[in-house]
């Protein structure tokens, strides 16, 4: 290179009449060949079996579909871009296998839980209570009007210990941040992991066996609570971390006190999260069965009192169904799951929403 | 009394002395050790009533497996919750991982965003619906499995099955938990794959990696601690799990079902406490309840913690 | 009369470059050759009609502004830059004298044979000094028996084997910034390629440093094709023996503005930017 080239800025921007392309997405008519077969003979195979053997059609989809699929493609790997990607087919298609897997599972749960429970649904079931009712009493009788008032009242009862309780535990992580700040994180994180069952334990030891308390909504409630505090506390303290420091200094340099500060100014600007937060605490506990088991029991007629007597609520109300030799009270047991299931959702979608609209801001 | 009162309103009236900011403080501190009380409660009290138990029983409390009046052990429903635990991670930590590496590595944008949010939906189906499936739709299913399982893998040790019952199998027991950890290992592997820097991976793809090659020396060693806390997470859930268990595993004391998953019978120490509370005969029987409970928390007491230190050493995760 | 040999001169000088550029196609001495390269990112052009041939075992300068698609530029050479979900491309790269995005070729192969060293150090955290060399063989799955006198070859060849050679156990992570871009060159020549990106390869680095990798870069220019981005000079001075210059202005994709021999971008520039830019008036 002897001579010093210099380019026309005009006649380059005229040459180049150039569409964007993506040349790395162009493939040989061998490899677009190959990927075909490695896709059809397998399907052709498991196709014919489907219709023409007596194979369960789970067992002909995990163990003559599933490793059909990865052998045809590991031969298309070698014969398109030799015995190196071999490893790749075999981790794509057990990669794209697991995640059907999964949906799989759970479009069965949710499907059976519709078309089940949507059988139990009438004003009767979701309005009327348990009493009079037995497990073999037909449906149209009955409901679990009384089970949706003991979840309310147990999960509001946690909800009102356990909310305040995470919030401020969060606030001492990230506004009071005092010296125990390290510990109080891992006992919240530790506390994450108690048992539901253990939970219940724990209030029936120390409040009911020693005569403080009935078993009820309030013991319930109670139970609820310690699983509910560490969700909110960590869910808190994510959102508390969010909210500028600016706002912070911004308002001590006005003149405010700490205690203000946070309540009048870092609060108020989470409150989308502080929701988000609550709710989750809710739907982390509002199918927890074990605990009510121990410290709320059943009762078929409706109880508003939350200290007075036992009290049954949506999982109990669940569980006491199943397993049971009529088929009307199974449809019971499907129909309670629909009704949990759709407060579930209902929970979900409105943290999903909060979410949305906070990152939105 | 009145000086609190004093205090109290000046938090309110947000005063600028600092009275109100301490009083706040003290609020606040106190709030913050609910935990620490919870947790300190639950293994005093709990602890407490461990203590008679293992006076009456001695230590064959821990390492018989029987519950005959005035006999009880609680080894077989030990062993049991960890038999089902490793059954779940086996089924779930594959099935989690490759979920992961299709969400991060393989999965266009828009279709990671669904199936996180399907992933989330997952976790949050209450384990007593999972326990409702289970025993309708799954067991069924899951019973055709093992007897194909026995048919032609039989003469693998775990997979005999001589009374040709295959209902309340430890396997079923450990598909659903499976089934509930997936979600949760999920949830952190794909938090932790997706936080492999890119300049690694740049340099590993400028090295000619294939996908294999890069998760084998580049994804998995780079997020090993998260991963392993990740599972561990599940692993405690999956311990203290009681109610999706309950419909689905036949209780039995004794022989202990040490290796035949697909034979019927298997213990579970969250089950037990449920299962026997109903027919507990007396305060005697409860206390021995509460004791199991005591063995239960500090178990997964023990695989939070550890979980949590390692994930905590790795970098925080967001929940 | 005038006019028309003003004409002639013109289409004389049109053709020479022509021909200058046919030349740089087919001559055995070039090893790569970008040919009206255009790069998209969705529906943003941000490099147009870059052409630049690359002499085999010279160092290429590229120089500019940031944000003029230097980076970019060098990431097509390897097919580096396809692995961004909204990239795009037109125009050709070939190396050796065939088009490397053809689509029977196999990108691995490609970027076996064009190594690439980047901004900041990135050696493998989890490896040893020894596996981070070593890691290029085991992520392409190529199989080679004489490992410790690859080791020690190119550890020798990037300037680091005194430095390291009785820790090679130790945890890359250990050493410092300059030692690590050292220890990843040696990663990259360790699968003998034949050509080496550099992407600012010393942005990161202190002038002692800096200096250790220019004299690596002279060293291995004798055996290997050297393609070097950089912000610095005196840099593209004392290490290229060609160099070109890029520039994007008020937004617009960027170009070529001039290239050549380094000597001449730098002491005799036709174009008046270059010249302000190769005195420091602007970027």
């Amino acid at each position: 290179m002897s001579a010093t080239i210099i380019f026309d800025d005009a006649l380059v921007a005229d040459l180049s009449q150039q569409q964007p392309q993506t040349p790395w997405g162009r493939r040989t008519s061998k490899f677009r060949t190959v990927v075909i077969l490695a896709i059809l003979i397998p399907a052709a195979i498991v196709t014919m079996l489907w219709w023409f053997s007596e194979i369960p059609k789970p067992v002909l989809m995990v163990s003559i579909y599933l490793p059909l699929q990865i052998v045809a493609s590991v031969l298309a790997a070698i014969a398109v871009r030799g015995t190196k990607s071999a490893i790749d087919a075999v981790i794509i298609v057990s990669a794209i296998g697991a995640t059907i897997f999964s949906l799989v599972v759970l479009i069965s749960v949710l499907w059976s839980i519709v078309t089940k429970g949507m059988q139990a649904l009438s004003a009767a079931f979701l309005f009327q209570n348990n009493e009079y009712i037995s497990p073999s009493t037909p449906l149209g009788y009955g409901g679990l009007g009384h089970a949706v008032v003991g979840t309310i009242l147990i999960v509001g009862i946690s909800a009102l210990i356990a909310v305040p309780l995470g919030v401020m535990t969060a606030i001492y992580i990230t506004e009071v941040r005092g010296r125990a700040v390290p510990y109080v994180r891992f006992f919240v994180q530790a506390m994450s992991g108690v048992p539901s069952v253990v939970a219940g334990l724990f209030i029936l030891t120390t409040l009911i066996l020693t005569g403080a308390l009935n078993q009820s909504a309030f013991a319930a409630g109670l139970a609820y609570a310690i699983l509910m505090l560490p969700t909110v506390a960590r869910t808190a303290e994510e959102v508390l971390k969010l909210v500028p420091d600016e706002l912070r200094t911004g308002a001590l340099a006005l003149g405010s006190t700490r205690a203000r500060v946070v309540l009048k100014v870092v609060v108020p600007a989470a409150k989308t999260g502080m929701i988000t937060a609550a709710i989750l605490g809710v739907a982390r506990v509002v199918g927890e069965t074990a605990p009510l088991l121990l410290t709320a029991l059943k009762n078929d007629k409706t109880v508003l009192n939350p200290f007075s007597d036992p009290i049954s609520a949506l999982p109990t109300y669940i569980f006491d169904n199943v397993a049971q030799p009529y088929p009307d009270a199974v449809i019971r047991a499907w129909g309670a799951a629909l009704t949990l299931m759709v407060l579930v959702a209902i929970l979900f979608t409105l943290t999903r929403m909060l979410s949305a609209k906070r990152l939105g801001k | 009394m009145s000086s609190t009162e004093t205090e109290f309103r000046d938090l309110q009236s947000a005063a600028t002395s600092h009275r109100g900011d301490r009083v706040f403080n003290r609020i606040i501190t106190a709030a913050a050790f609910t935990a620490l009380i919870v947790l300190a409660g639950i293994t005093i009290f709990l602890g407490f009533q461990a203590v008679p138990v293992l006076q009456t029983q001695g230590i064959d409390f821990l390492t018989t497996s029987i519950w005959d009046p005035p006999n009880y052990g609680i080894w077989g429903m030990l062993y049991g919750s960890l038999l089902l635990s490793i059954i779940a991670l086996v089924i779930a930590v594959p099935t989690s991982l490759l979920l992961s590496v299709f969400m991060v590595f393989l999965a266009p944008n828009s279709v990671a965003k669904v199936l996180t949010n399907l992933v989330d939906l997952m976790a949050a189906i209450p384990s007593v619906i999972l326990g409702l499936w289970a025993f309708y739709v799954l067991s069924p299913v899951s019973e055709q499995w093992q007897a194909l399982l026995n048919q032609y893998l039989g003469w693998i040790p775990i997979f005999q099955n001589s009374s040709g019952n295959f209902s309340g199998t430890p396997f079923t027991a450990g598909f659903i938990l499976a089934i509930m950890m997936i979600p949760i290992v999920t949830s952190v592997t794909r938090e932790v794959l997706g936080r492999t820097p890119p300049e690694l991976i740049n340099a590993a793809e400028a090295l000619g990696c294939s996908m294999w090659t890069m998760l084998r020396y580049v994804a998995l060693p780079y997020g090993r601690g998260g991963l392993v806390g990740g599972v561990m997470l599940g692993l405690g859930r999956a311990l203290g799990e009681t109610i999706a268990v309950f419909f689905v595993l036949k209780i039995v004391f004794d022989p202990v079902n040490y290796y035949n998953i697909i034979e019927s019978g298997g213990g579970s120490v969250a089950t037990l406490i449920v299962s026997k509370f109903g027919e507990a005969s007396g305060p005697y029987e409860t206390q021995l309840l509460l004791a199991a409970g005591f063995f239960l928390f500090m178990g997964t007491l023990l695989v939070n913690v550890v979980a949590n230190l390692i994930v905590n050493r790795t970098g925080r995760l967001k929940s | 009369m005038s006019t028309a040999e003003f004409d002639d001169v013109k289409i004389e000088d049109v053709q020479e470059l022509e021909k200058e550029i046919a030349m740089r196609g087919t001559a055995s001495a070039t090893e790569m050759e970008a040919r009206d390269v255009s790069v998209w990112f969705g529906k943003r052009k941000v490099l147009e009609g870059v052409s630049i041939a690359f002499p085999k075992n010279t160092v290429t300068a590229l120089i500019g502004p940031s944000g003029c698609g230097k980076s970019t530029f060098i990431r097509t050479l390897n097919r580096l830059h396809e692995l961004i979900p909204s990239a795009a491309l037109a125009g050709e790269v070939l190396y050796e004298g065939n088009d490397i995005y053809a689509p029977e070729v196999d990108p691995v192969h490609i970027r076996l044979k064009i190594g690439m060293v980047f901004q900041k150090p990135n050696p493998f955290p989890s490896m040893t000094i020894r596996g981070n060399v070593l890691s290029g063989l085991k992520l392409s799955g190529l199989k080679r028996s004489n490992h410790d006198d690859i080791v020690e070859h190119t550890l020798k060849a990037a300037g680091l084997w005194n430095e390291v050679k009785d820790r090679l156990n130790h945890a890359a992570g250990d050493l410092s910034g300059g030692q690590q871009q050292r220890l990843v060159i040696a990663r990259a020549l360790a699968v003998n390629p034949s050509v080496l990106l550099m992407d600012e390869p010393c942005s990161a680095l202190d002038p002692g440093s800096t200096l250790k990798i220019e004299e690596t870069i002279r060293e291995l220019s004798s055996e290997i094709t050297i393609i070097i981005v950089t912000h610095n000079m005196q840099q593209a001075v004392r290490v290229a023996d060609n160099t070109a210059f890029f520039l994007s202005t008020d937004g617009t994709p960027g170009h070529v503005i001039e290239q050549g021999p380094t000597t001449e971008i730098f002491g005799n520039p036709q174009d008046q930017r270059t010249l302000d830019y190769v005195n420091g008036r602007f970027g």
